[in-house]
């Protein structure tokens, strides 16, 4: 499966995607992005199985990048990894068609039950 | 009603210990110590909340101390040298997260900053309204950390929590 990563921050990038690895999710094709807007590119370009983008960053938020999805008709499973773990922010999150939020800072357990509905269990 | 306007040291102590153990558990522990007024020299990662509620979340730490972050979050080999964008990415991430879980404790809705790192130390102007309300002081690895939120003292960005 292919799986489009939305950061920022290389290091929270290197984060996930070993966090993913030890839930039980790694083997995925990974294509990493630094903003929303090279999300966007990336989607429309690979057709991933499943967004997981940060919030807040430069050039194009996490909601914006959303947004920009859903108003384009594209339902790719989307999830935030972020910091910004208010009852706002998740109501906003699913609001907007978010499936999940992951709160930073974040256990593997965690990235397990966010995924697993939308990659199948954990291998 | 209750008039919150920052954090409480012990909140504060609970999200950096959870971010810590998070990102950087291993056999160092995090400790507090007795606060002092001293800058520490090296690195300084801040982050701002606008809005419901107005603050700066501050972390500092020394060179080596900031160093030892970035190798442990980004899984590098300690024989590994990691570069300066690498602990500004690595900085500016901690203190993402930890302002990130502060601003989820306060008044909202408010809006989150991206952040800010240099080297240096970093403090407020005279003319900011922007006093020191909590401050966690810490070793790890025999290193000095300091944590501190700042908040606006202007009366009319007082909200009530509800």
């Amino acid at each position: 499966m292919k799986i489009v990563v939305a950061d920022d921050s290389r290091v929270m990038r290197q984060i996930v995607i070993r966090t993913m690895r030890q839930a039980g999710h790694g083997g995925h094709t990974v294509i990493e992005a630094e903003n929303g807007q090279e999300g966007l590119a990336a989607v429309l370009a690979e057709g991933p199985d499943l967004v997981l983008s940060d919030w807040n960053m430069p050039e194009m938020s996490g909601i914006d990048f959303l947004a920009a999805l859903r108003a384009s008709g594209n339902q790719v499973p989307f999830g935030f990894v972020t910091s910004e773990t208010s009852d706002e922010m998740r109501a906003r999150a699913t609001a907007a068609g978010a499936s999940f939020l992951i709160g930073k800072p974040f256990t593997a357990e965690a990235f397990d039950e966010a995924l697993s509905p939308v990659l199948g269990a954990a291998s | 009603m209750t008039v919150v306007t920052e954090p409480t040291l012990s909140d504060l102590h609970a999200v950096v210990d959870e971010v810590w153990e998070s990102f950087l558990g291993g056999a160092e522990q995090l400790t507090p110590v007795e606060a002092t007024p001293a800058p520490i020299p090296g690195w300084s990662a801040a982050i701002t909340v606008s809005g419901g509620w107005k603050a700066l979340v501050l972390v500092q730490l020394t060179q080596g101390a900031a160093r030892s972050v970035t190798v442990q979050m980004l899984g590098m080999g300690e024989d590994e040298e990691p570069s300066s964008a690498d602990l500004t990415d690595a900085l500016g991430e901690l203190v993402n997260v930890i302002g990130g879980n502060v601003k989820s404790l306060m008044p909202g809705p408010s809006q989150l900053s991206l952040p800010l790192v240099a080297q240096g130390i970093v403090s407020s102007s005279s003319a900011s309204d922007l006093v020191e309300a909590c401050r966690l002081d810490l070793t790890w690895a025999g290193q000095p950390v300091r944590v501190a939120v700042s908040v606006s003292v202007d009366p009319t960005e007082t909200r009530e929590n509800q």
